[in-house]
């Protein structure tokens, strides 16, 4: 159903989002989960430089996945020198 | 002028695919086309239409195809989703999870999964919508035949890659079992992977929703 | 006989192409009217169809592919949608001046904004004035039939126009129909091959597009506007014929349906009608005198015939599916059509105009039971107040 004129942005101008788009929520896309090896991770951030979706988290030097948005392309797995990244069916995990 | 019932469509099926884009585009029409085409030869009303306002041709991204069929004229032509879907199948079972896809569904509806999972599993996933769902059907149809990835047949265009070829062969069979929206022999002549879809109509269980544990 | 099948207007609009034999087609990809292109060029790679296929750079180099080929005596066929239909504007006015009979299916899409994919008629009904003729298909059947009609219509040597065969996108384009597809005879015999008296052919040069003093210019347009008028004899013609070996009978120009003894009618053109038409029967039913007028043929305007079918109600809802920013009457391109078609009538016949659908938006059962309420309440009191109405915000 249409949306109201006063809910329409103003000449379809909408802020550009900063730090993530809630208008595009792309977790839900994934089928599979990137789970990190942290024995295994030198921390060459390369998963990190190469997530499409910047959907890799840089705290203090080491990886982490926003599963908010990580859509499960499994590039990260792909381009990791040491074999870190595995991939796990996402309904493996309850939450 | 009165207003009411005006628009209801009493004999409406509505048929409601979920897929992942790209990967499963085809699987997912080839579903609704070949139960719609099914219908269509046993003499009733049909449309078949993939939503066109989705974002297809993303590798991933949810997609949906739909079909109705009646016994009179459809008069909701010319719309753009299926409102009140009968029956909801899913070519991926990992759509139960943060996808709403039990959306408005008439009570009594049908949930179809391609899956290895128990229904009750997948069940523990379904945020929304469960209370007027029947019936979870499970069937591994991935097992059956594989998914076709094609192009052919996108944007209403001819998919000269053949109908019910590939796994939507199968999720179409476990779809006429479970509903029997149409007569499964009407539905083996269309399809082209006849091996696949008798193999999922044997093996397709069917759970009652009232037998399962409704999520937290 | 034909063959029915379960097809999209995208594909009913190709199978035509394909009939008709088309020799040269040019592409460019937008959406809507991309699988018309996509299935005909499967077409050709399947060699279901010898036909010349280049993919232009643009619409600009799409057009100009066909205008070259059509001048040198090809059946051509090009299509666009949307912003792509404007973006190749410069191309119209001189390929109808040229008198070159190839053919544009436009899937309509809104230009930007609201930059989506939906229909609206805006972009197509931007191209109104150039000298070609002009009409919306409601079905896929109907798409295919509109592609065989106008190739015969504009090749005509009466004739000679480019044509756009219009079609809503998504609605017609892409949704599922119940198409008969013709044999080839029967094409045949409907639409001889096509012959221009005036070709580009090196054994005997000639200069397309001369220079012309200001001297020459009205004898230049008077031509055209003659080649318009003439169209219509050949309209009516074309559609007999169509009716006599296809055995599906359009009327030309206007189709009416409930309109017997009706007091209030909806006027407009395209796929909405299809919804519209369910929504007459219901009310009919109930025993509402209501009907519906579908113009079928848009260029060139058939103003008597829309005189004849609107001069019997007492109110005339008109619903124009195009943005048309400051137009007189505040609605859209067809209510003022409507109106100059009614010019003379006094206030015999009130006329009240609906912008719906806009951007896309479905025009739903519901919208039009409001737009018949309205036209009831006008049609019983005689005074119409707000002339205008912006669907949903202003009904
Ligand atoms: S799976 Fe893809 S989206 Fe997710 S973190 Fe890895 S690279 Fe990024
Ligand atoms: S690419 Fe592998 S090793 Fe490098 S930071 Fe990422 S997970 Fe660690």
């Amino acid at each position: 159903m249409s949306v109201q004129v006063k809910d329409v942005p103003f000449a379809g101008t909408v802020p550009s989002p900063k730090t993530e788009n809630e208008g595009m929520i792309t977790g839900s896309w994934r089928t599979r989960r990137p789970i990190l090896d942290k024995d295994k991770c030198t921390d060459c951030r390369m998963c990190w430089i190469s997530c499409p979706d910047s959907s890799i988290n840089l705290t203090n030097g080491s990886v982490s996945f926003n599963l908010k948005y990580c859509k499960g392309c499994g590039i990260c797995n792909e381009i990791c020198p040491v074999g870190a990244i595995s991939l796990v069916p996402e309904l493996d995990f309850e939450e | 002028m009165t207003k009411e019932n005006l628009f209801e469509e009493p004999g409406l099926k509505q048929i409601t695919v979920w897929a992942r884009g790209v990967y499963e585009n085809k699987e997912a029409r080839d579903v609704v086309v070949a139960i719609t085409e099914a219908a269509a030869s046993e003499g009733r009303f049909v449309q078949a239409w993939e939503n066109y306002v989705d974002l297809p041709d993303r590798i991933y991204v949810p997609v949906r195809a739909y079909g109705k069929i009646s016994d009179q004229e459809i008069k909701s032509k010319y719309v753009y989703e299926n409102e009140a879907p009968d029956i909801v199948a899913l070519t991926e079972e990992t759509l139960v999870k943060g996808v709403n896809i039990l959306e408005g569904i008439k009570p009594g509806a049908v949930l179809v999964v391609n899956t290895r999972r128990p229904a009750g599993y997948l069940f523990k996933f379904i945020k929304q919508g469960t209370e007027n769902l029947s019936k979870i059907v499970t069937v591994d149809a991935n097992s059956l035949a594989k998914s076709i990835i094609t192009l052919s047949g996108a944007e209403g265009a001819t998919d000269a890659s053949g109908i019910g070829k590939g796994m939507g062969a199968a999720l179409a069979a476990a779809i006429v079992k479970a509903t029997g929206i149409v007569q499964f022999e009407s539905l083996l002549k269309i399809v082209g992977n006849k091996n696949a879809a008798k193999k999922a109509f044997e093996m397709a269980d069917v759970v009652e929703v009232k037998t399962l544990v409704r999520a937290g | 006989m034909g063959v029915k099948k379960r097809i999209s207007g995208c594909v009913a609009t190709a199978n035509a192409v394909k009939l008709a034999d088309v020799e040269v087609i040019c592409s460019f990809p937008i959406r809507p009217y991309t699988g018309i292109m996509s299935e005909l060029a499967r077409m050709v790679a399947d060699g279901e169809l010898d036909a010349e296929f280049v993919h232009g750079e643009g619409e600009h180099g799409q057009l100009s592919v066909v205008y070259g080929a059509s001048a040198a005596g090809a059946r051509a066929f090009t299509g666009s949608a949307g912003v792509g239909v404007t973006y190749a504007m410069e191309l119209y006015s001189p390929i109808s001046g040229e008198r070159l009979p190839l053919q544009m299916a436009i899937a309509d899409r809104t230009l930007d904004p609201p930059g989506d994919f939906g229909s609206e008629h805006t972009d197509a009904l931007c191209l109104r004035d150039q000298g070609w003729i002009q009409g919306w298909a409601a079905t896929p059947q109907e798409a295919l039939d509109l592609t065989l009609l106008y190739y015969r219509i504009g090749e005509d040597p009466r004739v000679l126009l480019p044509q756009y065969a219009c079609q809503d996108g998504y609605f017609v384009s892409h949704i599922f129909g119940d198409v008969e597809i013709p044999d080839v005879a029967q094409v045949k015999e409907f639409l001889p091959p096509y012959k221009n008296h005036h070709v580009l052919d090196p054994r005997n040069p000639q200069i397309m597009g001369a220079q012309m003093e200001p001297a020459m210019g009205p004898g230049m347009q008077y031509q055209r506007y003659q080649a318009v008028e003439s169209a219509r004899q050949v309209i009516e013609e074309a559609h007999d014929e169509f009716g006599r070996i296809f055995g599906r009978k359009y009327a030309p120009w206007v189709e009416e349906y409930m309109t017997d003894d009706a007091e209030i009618a909806i006027f407009m053109q395209g796929g909405h009608s299809e919804t519209c038409k369910t929504v007459v029967k219901r009310l009919r039913n109930l025993g509402e005198k209501v009907g519906m007028v579908r113009l079928r043929t848009f260029r060139p305007f058939p103003t008597q015939h829309v005189r004849e079918a609107l001069a019997k109600f007492k109110a005339v809802g008109v619903v124009d599916n195009s943005a048309n920013f400051g137009i007189s009457g505040g609605a859209g391109v067809l209510l003022t059509e409507a109106r100059t078609a009614l010019y003379g009538l006094g206030d015999k016949v009130k006329t009240l105009g609906f912008v719906a659908g806009l951007g896309g938006e479905m025009i739903t059962h519901e919208e039009f039971h409001k737009m018949f309420g309205k036209l009831k309440e006008v049609a019983k009191t005689g005074k119409t107040g707000k002339e205008n109405f912006w669907l949903p915000f202003e009904l």
